[in-house]
């Protein structure tokens, strides 16, 4: 089998009955833009404008890479902002304007 | 320009971080969104108080009940979503539905979503990061004892480790055992005793193991 | 003439023998039938981890109502085409060849309709 092959065929969040170590028994207390983020994924999944399944999909769909490495409300985030860019609700450049909107807004900058 | 009702806006106070690069992003979808009406400007607010009002209290009240009314425990198990709602009022704000399992002398329940996070949210609250995390996911399908036993939790040989993975619509409840010695105990008492690790299925309920909350 | 239609009558039988369920209304798959769950490797999205593939287990218990097969949920589908996913229960042993706890340890999870075969 051409070994690239099983990177399509397992999910990167397939992962029951891999090996793995010791639990950490962590938790953390969620950051407020986190429970945002949660609030958000509930509220766009209420409305179906992106439901709990695509936002599923679309984390998987991040790769292996951006997996292991984005915290689990990042890889929310990220998803939101491609999904809407799939479904035409928003473009990317929309996006990129308002976060450099927000960031001025945050640095108390004018807003250009 | 326009001014927008941001919300869940606050003032930053000088010791707090500036926002990083996601947060950023989070606010800049919210506010899009809610420009574009696709969302109300209230409802990540109220959906706020949704998630903090979910904790494991409200699933350590379902199982105290179901420990000294039999009625109950036999209507909870048939079907746990209308029941939760019913009798406590614990409304099921999304598209999922309940199933408790129940732990008995020869069944011991444990639950996990080894594909992503599926976690009754609506009477457990937000799940603990390890349940999120690859070592839990991985290894609760495969070595369930063992994973218990890092819990400080051993099974008996003859009793079967039954651990349920969630891929669909369907959440689960652990009903915890009912421990020794409580006979005298009030439904409140009881409650007090049951933790979220018991309704997640990796610790027994024990008279040692009291919630502090 | 008045001829009272009791639940017992023999119009009302012969009626309710006549009722004919659409196409997906009855599950395929009952509480105890032994399952297989398919082999194949879907391109993205798909809710059946690796480790259940092709194992041999027992329907515990239909879901109901039947519902949206979630690997089309992933894209964008939010209504019409039901089915019905079932609680199968596999042995930890049929799972893990040499694993190590006692035999009656199981796994129970939800598997869409469209992958169980009737062994």
């Amino acid at each position: 089998m051409n070994q690239t092959e099983a990177l399509v065929k397992r999910l990167p969040n397939d992962i029951g009955g891999l090996p793995a170590d010791r639990i950490q028994q962590t938790d953390h207390q969620l950051l407020p833009w986190e429970k945002r983020c949660h609030a958000l994924a509930d509220v766009l999944d209420f409305h179906k404008i992106i439901n709990t399944e695509e936002k599923r999909r679309g984390v998987e769909q991040l790769g292996g890479e951006m997996v292991g490495k984005l915290t689990y409300y990042e890889r929310w985030i990220v998803v939101f902002a491609f999904i809407l860019f799939e479904k035409g609700i928003l473009t990317p450049d929309e996006l990129a304007q308002k976060m450099k909107q927000v960031e001025a807004r945050n640095n108390g900058q004018a807003i250009t | 320009m326009a001014t927008h009702d941001h919300d869940h806006e606050h003032p930053k106070s000088a010791d707090e971080p500036a926002p990083g690069y996601y947060e950023i992003m989070e606010t800049a979808l919210r506010e899009l969104l809610i420009d574009k009406k696709l969302i109300g400007p209230g409802e990540i607010r109220r959906q706020i108080e949704v998630l903090d009002s979910r904790t494991p209290a409200l699933g350590a009240k379902v199982v105290a009940r179901a420990w000294v009314d039999p009625e109950f425990r036999a209507r909870l198990l048939a079907n746990g979503r209308a029941v939760c709602e019913s009798d406590f009022g614990i409304s099921f704000y999304d598209d999922t539905q309940l199933i408790v399992l129940e732990n008995t002398e020869k069944i011991h329940n444990v639950i996990v979503c080894t594909l992503c996070s599926c976690y009754p949210r609506p009477v457990l609250g937000l799940p603990p990061d390890w349940y999120k995390a690859k070592e839990y996911r991985a290894r609760a399908v495969k070595e369930p004892r063992a994973v218990l036993s890092e819990f400080g939790t051993d099974i008996p040989e003859d009793v079967e480790v039954r651990i349920s993975d969630s891929t669909a619509m369907v959440r689960y409840l652990v009903l915890p055992q009912r421990p020794a010695g409580t006979g005298n105990s009030t439904e409140e008492q009881l409650a007090a005793l049951v933790t979220r690790d018991a309704m997640i299925g990796v610790v027994k309920v024990n008279l040692e193991n009291r919630n502090t909350l | 003439m008045n001829s009272k239609m009791t639940s017992a009558s023999p119009t009302n039988a012969k009626a309710t023998r006549q009722i004919v369920k659409a196409l997906g209304e009855e599950p395929a798959f009952k509480a105890g039938d032994r399952v297989r769950i398919s082999v194949r490797y879907p391109v993205g999205h798909y809710r059946v981890p690796i480790y259940m593939r092709g194992k041999r287990g027992t329907v515990e218990k239909i879901l109901k109502p039947a519902a949206i097969n979630n690997e089309e949920e992933g894209f964008g589908r939010n209504a019409g085409s039901k089915g019905f996913y079932y609680r199968v229960a596999v042995p930890l042993t049929e799972l893990w060849p040499g694993y190590a706890g006692p035999p009656q340890d199981r796994l129970v999870i939800e598997v869409f309709e469209t992958w169980l075969e009737r062994i």
